[in-house]
């Protein structure tokens, strides 16, 4: 009766096969079991908030077969875990990032240890650049879905028609559905297959925005008109070595002003450790210069 | 002018698939009935077959219900079968010479096929929705999509791309469509003695 509407149809569900066959589902994650993907020979990918604290979850491979995976490493950042599952299935097929379109057909799969195979479907509704994730994790672009979540879905690929995977789904604000792109999964998976860990830059301070009164930023040269207020220096931290004291307020570091907490983060990126950053903070009214070599955030 | 002929294809096919929801969602239309019931609710119905209509028990709450065609025809509807157990009820009306459903089992449906449903909201008599077949039917006298559903579709069918009938929408549960399945609906009729001998 209509052949493009069959056409389509078909297409859509090809894509659900396809991708379905790198998809697993992680039973014992989140409340009632969510789902996982294999993203390399013997690995497979899953949301990390899903199974915190566990060593090792029991996994339903696409052939059906249960087997037990061994949390490889754990990223909160990203909220990505590495699981360690041999003969799971084949590695995702990715997506070329540079051909994603707003307005295409995004298909969010899912696996359950009953049922099999679930999907939901929508649109990329928009692409933004690198964003940051609460935790200070830098996500390389921003994938905006028009797209009904279902339960299980953590964990799972976002796949284009053709069943392409653009990322792993995870759950965002507002019982959105978020995405982490294949570019970032696949920086962290290599880091926690080579370390079990990501890491992170760290000074060892915490601080808090404050405004500058009236004119002293234009007496200082500074073009904005907050800092960051340093409440907390960790002891023997990067930054209490340094020199960095109660009180001083950051504005700049290596030359870049920064604004808000997530300048700060954003001027700290893995590639910084062990390299010196150039600090300058406001102490007693007067701009003071400092080196602090970026040190490595302790384990939780 | 090279991009506007890179384009077009895709354009053109877009108008297709709009095109081909269109002439499906007027197929459905005329094999879907409008039910009210006592109190003036409204759920909606699938013609079966000649002079029979299966709807939802919740929606077939009385004997006799009042029921409109698509053709503006309107006819007295008698209870005839009900089972809350799977939500399924039967109506008889005493016409003949109506447009049938096709029906399809629902446990060929792969995951991720287009499903299109069409009944009564309260702000839309006819209205089509469409969506995707959320997961495989299993062992359960359901299957669940991803498509929005309002309560006046209650009753009303749920088909694959093609037209044919694969449900009866029956339910929104945590945001997906909840439909028994057309193999449940034939089940439920072969025990109510309303299936006719093939």
């Amino acid at each position: 009766m209509s052949g493009f509407l069959a056409d389509f149809s078909n297409e859509l569900a090809n894509a659900v096969e396809r991708a379905g066959a790198s998809v697993i589902s992680v039973p014992e994650g989140g409340r009632e079991g969510v789902s996982g993907t294999i993203w390399r020979d013997g690995v497979a990918i899953t949301a990390e908030h899903t199974i915190r604290g566990l060593d090792e979850v029991d996994v339903v491979l696409p052939s059906g077969a249960e087997v037990k995976a061994a949390v490889a490493g754990r990223d909160y950042g990203t909220d990505i875990a590495v699981l360690k599952v041999q003969d799971a299935g084949p590695g995702a097929k990715l997506a070329d990032e540079a051909q994603t379109r707003v307005g295409e057909i995004v298909l969010s799969i899912g696996r359950r240890r009953e049922e099999g195979l679930a999907a939901t479907y929508g649109l990329i509704s928009a692409i933004g650049g690198p964003w940051r994730t609460h935790q200070g994790a830098r996500i390389d672009r921003w994938l905006r879905l028009d797209l009904n979540p279902f339960p299980g879905f953590s964990g799972g690929p976002v796949v284009n028609a053709r069943g392409e995977v653009l990322g792993m789904a995870t759950s965002g604000p507002r019982r959105s559905a978020a995405t982490i792109p294949a570019s970032t999964v696949n920086r962290v998976v290599d880091q926690l297959l080579q370390k079990g860990r990501v890491a992170r830059a760290y000074l060892g301070v915490g601080i808090q925005p404050v405004a500058f009164p009236e004119g002293t930023a234009r007496t200082l040269g500074i073009a904005g008109d907050r800092g960051l207020l340093v409440v907390m220096v960790e002891p023997r931290g990067p930054a209490a070595i340094a020199g960095i004291l109660l009180g001083d307020i950051i504005v700049r570091v290596d030359g870049a002003e920064l604004h808000g907490l997530h300048g700060l983060q954003g001027s700290l990126d893995p590639d910084k450790i062990g390299q010196a950053a150039a600090v300058e903070v406001v102490r007693g009214g007067k701009l003071v210069p400092v080196n602090v070599v970026v040190g490595e955030r302790p384990e939780k | 002018m090279t991009a506007a002929g890179t384009l077009n294809p895709e354009a053109s096919s877009g108008i297709s698939i709009g095109y081909s929801l269109g002439s499906l969602a007027e197929w459905l239309r005329r094999i879907t009935v409008c039910i009210r019931g006592p109190r003036g609710t409204r759920g909606s119905g699938v013609i079966w077959r000649d002079g029979l209509i299966v709807t939802n028990a919740h929606v077939a709450v009385s004997k006799s219900h009042s029921v409109d065609f698509f053709d503006g025809r309107r006819a007295r509807g008698k209870l005839v079968g009900r089972d809350p157990g799977v939500d399924l009820a039967a109506i008889a009306v005493d016409m003949s010479g109506l447009p049938i459903a096709s029906i399809r089992s629902a446990r060929e449906l792969r995951a991720g096929e287009v499903v299109v449903a069409v009944g009564n909201p309260w702000d839309g008599e006819g209205a089509v929705s469409a969506g995707i077949l959320h997961r495989a039917a299993g062992r359960q006298p359901v299957i669940f999509a991803d498509i929005r559903l309002a309560p006046g579709n209650s009753g009303g069918p749920l088909a694959d791309a093609q037209g044919n009938v694969v449900g009866v929408n029956s339910a929104i549960i945590g945001g997906l469509g909840c439909a028994v399945t057309s193999d449940a609906v034939k089940e439920f009729l072969h025990d109510a003695g309303l299936l006719e001998a093939v």
